[in-house]
């Protein structure tokens, strides 16, 4: 393998990695993440795991945004 | 899902030493690869997602360009940012090979993204530590 070969092999992983994402792209994926991950954490039974991920993603994103719009006025 | 941990009798000094010696192996485990600690008691369905909620985290984390922290920090919080991404284990030296170009925290996204890897090593901290307490027959 050249080195050329080896460099464009690296800025392929590199493109194909790369994320871009929105602030609110960022917030959801997020909290859905961490909702099931400690939803399977925390409870046993899969009815309570439903449950307790729905209500802690609806937090994540309450909270999320809420505090998003309290910090509003400060960004001017 | 069959995830059961029963509650235990009270042991002999000789097998209450052995489980904690094996609780151990199984937190350090669980810490030196997002899961395997869940795995090693047979719980599969929280092996599995501690391994992809770790595995996803640093992907974005990386893919964003967040900040990865090495013991070289020049303050307390470059310190605290190495102990956190530390916690993700093994996909520490994932997200450095993943990160080529390395960290870019002139934009949001880089900062999201070190926030990212940041919560992958707490929370693999958390669910190794966990998978530690599932060991001594604590909690499940």
């Amino acid at each position: 393998m050249t080195s050329s070969t080896a460099i464009s092999g690296v800025s392929a992983l590199v493109v194909l990695i790369a994320v871009k994402l929105s602030h609110l792209q960022a917030l959801v994926l997020f909290a859905l993440v961490i909702s099931v991950a400690f939803g399977f954490l925390g409870r046993r039974q899969p009815k309570e795991r439903v449950k307790y991920i729905l209500w802690t993603l609806l937090l994540f994103l309450l909270v999320g945004v809420g505090i998003g719009w309290a910090m509003y006025p400060f960004s001017h | 899902m069959a995830e059961e941990t029963t509650v235990q009798e009270p042991l002999s000094p000789p097998q209450n030493a052995r489980r904690e010696a094996l609780a151990f192996v199984v937190g350090v485990a669980g810490w030196l690869v997002p899961g395997l600690g869940h795995a090693l008691l047979k719980m599969w369905g929280r092996a599995l997602i501690c391994f992809f909620t770790v595995g996803v985290f640093v992907w974005v984390g990386a893919g964003m360009r967040g900040n990865l922290f090495t013991s070289r920090g020049s303050d307390a919080f470059d310190s605290l940012g190495y102990i956190a991404d530390l916690g993700t284990g093994g996909f520490y030296w994932v997200a450095r090979s993943l990160e080529a170009n390395g960290p870019d925290v002139s934009h949001a996204d880089g900062d999201y993204g070190t926030r990212f890897l940041a919560t992958a090593g707490v929370f693999n901290l958390l669910a190794a530590l966990h998978a530690y307490e599932a060991a001594r027959g604590r909690k499940a």
